[in-house]
């Protein structure tokens, strides 16, 4: 009995983790909403996950305009992009240290070597990954981010 | 000649850390030389045959590495790296929340089915030690694909190191609930992957490399000595990893390329550095007797270390300097070999105190590869070819020699202290 409840607490831990390591992406795809952003293609591996496509966001370049997207302004931390609407997608308005008071906007991270806000990838088979990065390098294509009330985003399609 | 008592799990890898009721396993070396003292003990009349006959019926011969534990081991390995492969496959005959409740399943059945096996062992109802071992081992693998297949399903940007993190915490979590030093093993390495990873995305440098093994050593030397007063068995494996850590620590601050400049201080690493410090002190305090030297062993090794990097030679002769030796780098590379001997040394030294043969070798090799390469790094620019060969040849006979006379003469040293009699 004692060893059942060990092995119960052990699991319901492990996949308490699980949504840890997952809880971004998870809580914008069960309470956020739909924005359309125009996105561009890279086409590289995750040895853990396998194919994927790096998804570059033309309109949420930052002023310079640096590759990848820095801030740099000297410190680092959380990054916010205010979101506004143009011509049917949506493209930052701004780029701050300060949580907005109202939305949508993108809660973002620059403590490590780039701005990341949790919709830089898009995982698919291999070879619809090929197919999809020649189809967006093309003409370009556009990302579903879903996006809750803190910012946390998620991609939910690309087409 | 030490000889290791019977029945002490002290080396190879048991399944379990609790001592089983049945007849304890001993290496055929070890019941050799219990059926010696049996026959001595006898002639002295100290016990009748009877006696020594029932003293060795509680031993049965068991090698460290059978061809069974050997297949098994093999077979946990590839199922393991296949489980993740599938996850890297991103089958599309199945729907992203399919894949991840199949791995779910599976991993769910291991940790359960491991559990069931465990019990019937402890209840005294037969079944395989090492199978459960490697069914634990196997779902704590099989936790790595379900926390992946999860990212995959979610679209977590790709090499996200905190996964790997994740999936470390969940099979620590795991081999601490179950006492069992698979997962541990699996904890381990996954640990200091995500650890290594995290310092280096966030500001790759070799100092940072360097500062980030030396915590690392520091704390997993000071889990091991904490371990001595609780969950003994969970000692070794920390005391291992912190001693390879230290070992690869040490080698990359020798590195005439690495210097204090480079260095920036980012959250993972600062992190690992208090952590290091607070376990290495709890360590030494909390530990017993001898035990509490290994930690601050391993803090006297990070002070040599950051001394050798700190020492500018002006003309380091790495890859990327062209200029002609100096002096000063000829004394580095010989400070540096003798320093890296005598850390080797007292790893060997630790390895025949703790009758660890995992340690033994580990500083061998160690010892073999630092040699090799501060030798190339030093004569490859003065010398070539065969008087190259000769010359390393050299250095390396130098190094055996003294490595194995102080070895010998430490260990002995320290196991009269131990034992005055």
């Amino acid at each position: 009995m004692k060893r059942a409840l060990v092995v119960v607490a052990v699991a319901v831990v492990l996949l308490a983790c699980v949504g840890a390591a997952v809880a971004p992406q998870l809580s914008s795809r069960l309470t956020g909403e739909d924005y359309l952003m125009e996105v561009r293609p890279v086409d590289p591996i995750d040895p853990f996950r396998g194919a994927y496509v790096t998804l570059d966001y033309p309109g949420l370049q930052t002023p310079g305009g640096s590759q990848p997207p820095s801030m740099d302004d000297g410190e680092r931390g959380e990054v916010f992009i205010p979101l506004v609407e143009e011509d049917g997608h949506w493209v930052a308005a701004d780029w701050s240290r300060t949580r907005p008071d109202e939305g949508p906007y993108l809660a973002c991270d620059d403590r490590d070597w780039a701005i990341r806000c949790g919709i830089e990838s898009w995982f698919a088979p291999q070879d619809r990954a090929v197919e999809l990065e020649q189809q967006l390098a093309g003409d370009g294509g556009v990302a579903v981010v879903r996006i809750d009330s803190r910012g946390r985003a998620s991609v939910v399609a690309v087409r | 000649m030490c000889a290791a008592p019977v029945g002490a799990h002290t080396s190879g890898m048991s399944t379990h850390v609790t001592p089983r009721p049945s007849t304890g396993a001993a290496t055929p070396r070890q019941l050799d030389w219990l059926r010696g003292e049996l026959a001595a003990w006898t002639r002295e009349g100290l016990l009748d045959p009877d006696q020594a006959e029932a003293v060795l019926g509680r031993y049965h011969a068991r090698r460290r590495l059978s061809v069974g534990r050997l297949l098994l081991l093999l077979g946990v390995a590839f199922v393991g790296v296949g489980l993740i492969w599938l996850v890297a496959a991103n089958l599309d005959q199945l729907s992203p929340l399919g894949r991840f409740l199949l791995l779910s399943a599976i991993w769910l059945g291991l940790l359960v089915g491991g559990e069931v096996l465990g019990t019937r062992i402890a209840r005294g109802a037969g079944g395989s030690p090492v199978l459960v071992l490697a069914v634990r081992t196997l779902a704590a693998l099989a936790y790595g694909s379900v926390v992946f297949q999860a990212a995959q399903s979610l679209q977590v940007p790709a090499w996200e190191p905190s996964l790997v993190g994740w999936w470390a915490a969940g099979a620590l979590v795991h081999a601490y609930a179950v006492r069992s030093l698979g997962p541990l093993t699996v904890g381990l390495v996954t640990g200091l992957v995500w650890f290594l990873w995290a310092v280096l995305e966030a500001e790759p440098s070799g100092m940072a490399v360097v500062l980030a093994l030396l915590a690392a050593a520091a704390l997993a030397t000071g889990v091991a000595a904490l371990h001595t007063r609780w969950l003994t068995g969970f000692s070794a494996p920390w005391r291992e990893a912190g001693a390879l850590l230290a070992l690869a620590g040490l080698f990359a601050a020798a590195l005439p390329f690495v210097t204090p400049g480079d260095l920036v201080w980012n959250r993972w690493l600062a992190g690992g550095v208090a952590a290091a410090g607070v376990v290495v002190a709890a360590g030494a305090v909390l530990s017993r007797g001898r035990e509490r030297l290994e930690p601050l062993g391993v803090v006297g090794v990070a002070g040599l270390a950051l001394l050798l990097v700190a020492w500018d030679t002006g003309s380091g002769p790495g890859p990327d300097t062209g200029g002609a030796l100096t002096t000063a780098d000829w004394l580095h590379a010989v400070v540096s070999v003798g320093v890296y001997v005598l850390v080797a040394i007292g790893v060997a030294v630790l390895g025949t105190l703790r009758d660890s043969w995992r340690l033994t070798a580990l500083a061998t090799g160690a010892i073999v590869v630092f040699t090799t390469f501060q030798s190339f790094a030093v004569f490859a620019r003065i010398i070539e070819g065969a008087w190259l060969f000769l010359a390393l040849g050299l250095v390396l006979l130098g190094t055996g020699v003294l490595f194995d006379r102080v070895r010998r003469g430490v260990a002995a040293a320290l196991e009269n202290a131990e034992d005055p009699s």
